[in-house]
């Protein structure tokens, strides 16, 4: 750098002040000497236009935030004790009850589950039919609300619900024995026929055994009647006598 | 800036086995420390690790120091400045001073800088602008040598006074006023070239 003496300053003068001038600290005589040097000298001007320039860059320089976990690290290679402390100070962990936690391990799967459409589709349809269900058999809300759970009120509820089916029971076997009566009594009255030959059984032929069983259960009555109109002696079915018309006969229960 | 007594005293708690104090010197000088890493490392990464470095030898040599010589924050530079001399002789220099168009930090998008270089023409907003300013800054004062970027960092993002840089860099304070003056003008030359070069 070439020394200037114009003005009385030279040039290593002037870079010893410039940091001075550049803070506004230079006051008095000493400034205006080195603005004079300054407008004067080719080398010292640009010089303090540039490290005035490069503060100013500087200066807009904002500091930087450190990592949050520094102070974390730096403990824990220093003295590696109070990193516990301070991690633990730093995200406080929140109190679970053992009410959120039995919800979170337990109630939010089934929830997740109950969530999904087709679930709650077919638990719409099965309340919609048992509502139905419900509504058909006569049972309403507010029966239900009425029901006392109290042991008294079981027992009693228990009781009379057996005496209620008792005295069904009784009812039905009531019925049961008159018509039995009533059975026996009609046979009584109805004259004694000749035994019906038997028709040959086939033992390998079971398809028309339920037609069968049928015909017996149902018209043991119908076949006296039918039998009653016929001529004593001679069969419906005898062979022998061709001349005889036959007689289809049907037991429709229509006509008995 | 500090308060001689206080500190004086934490440091006397913390070599006496007190890890509270301790956390406490930890909480009041990590930011200042990792910021003089950042700038003159330029990368985050490398700042963190030599933040903790930093730390490391200052917890080993805390009982060294001595409140009448100096003040805490004088001490804690020196030993910040020293480590990252010696980082730097370790040869990650050439590392941090790649040329200019890579890009040099880890809080910048990995573009070059040429690209950080923002459009005056249409900024798109003040803060963005703003950002991207700082990043083509920290990007030129990663180019300056050693010596300057020191010099500048300590007195203009530091804030040191031109004393305390002597004691911190152990040289004249004449010395300190003309690596200042040199490393200002060299970053406003830079940034100028990179702006002549984008316009």
């Amino acid at each position: 750098m070439p020394d200037h003496t114009s003005n009385g300053m030279q040039c290593n003068e002037f870079d010893l002040v410039l940091a001075d001038a550049i803070d506004g600290v230079l006051t008095g005589t000493e400034l205006g000497r080195f603005q004079a040097h300054a407008r004067s000298c080719k080398a010292c001007g640009p010089l303090f236009a540039e490290a005035e320039a490069g503060r100013n860059w500087l200066k807009g320089l904002t500091e930087v935030e450190p990592p949050a976990s520094l102070v974390n690290s730096i403990l824990a290679s220093t003295t590696g004790v109070d990193t516990q402390r301070l991690r633990a100070t730093a995200r406080p962990q929140p109190r679970v009850s053992w009410l959120e936690r039995w919800q979170a391990s337990f109630l939010e799967p089934i929830w997740a589950a109950v969530r999904q459409p087709r679930f709650a589709m077919s638990f719409g349809m099965a309340f919609f039919a048992l509502s139905v269900g419900l509504t058909v058999a006569g049972v309403k809300p507010a029966d239900i609300s009425q029901i006392s759970l109290r042991p008294a009120a079981i027992r009693h509820t228990y009781y009379s619900t057996r005496a209620q089916i008792v005295r069904r029971v009784d009812n039905v076997r009531f019925v049961y024995q008159l018509q039995a009566l009533a059975r026996q009594v009609r046979r009584n009255v109805t004259p004694a026929e000749p035994a019906q030959p038997k028709p040959k059984d086939n033992k390998n032929d079971t398809t028309q055994q339920p037609e069968q069983k049928q015909e017996r259960n149902y018209s043991q009555i119908d076949d006296h009647l039918i039998l009653a109109s016929a001529p004593l002696g001679t069969s419906v079915f005898d062979p022998s006598n061709p001349d005889l018309s036959v007689v289809s006969v049907t037991t429709d229960r229509r006509f008995v | 800036m500090e308060d001689v007594q206080v500190v004086a005293m934490l440091v006397r708690r913390c070599i006496a086995g007190d890890s509270a104090a301790w956390e406490e010197i930890v909480q009041t000088y990590n930011r200042r420390i990792y910021n003089i890493c950042y700038r003159f490392a330029g990368s985050g990464d490398d700042a963190e690790d030599l933040t903790q470095e930093v730390f490391i030898k200052m917890y080993r040599t805390l009982p060294s120091y001595d409140h009448t010589k100096g003040a805490f924050v004088t001490w804690v530079t020196t030993i910040t400045r020293n480590l990252l001399v010696d980082h730097f002789r370790k040869g990650k220099q050439g590392r941090m001073t790649d040329s200019m168009d890579t890009a040099s930090s880890d809080h910048e998008d990995a573009m070059p800088l040429s690209q950080q270089i923002p459009d005056q023409s249409a900024p798109p907003d003040a803060h963005v602008r703003s950002r991207e300013v700082s990043e083509t800054v920290h990007a030129a004062l990663a180019k300056l040598s050693p010596e300057l970027r020191e010099a500048v960092i300590l007195r203009d993002l530091q804030d040191l006074d031109y004393r305390e840089i002597a004691t911190v860099l152990k040289v004249p304070e004449g010395t300190v006023k003309s690596r200042i003056n040199r490393g200002r003008a060299e970053l406003a030359r830079l940034l100028q070239r990179t702006y002549r070069q984008v316009m």
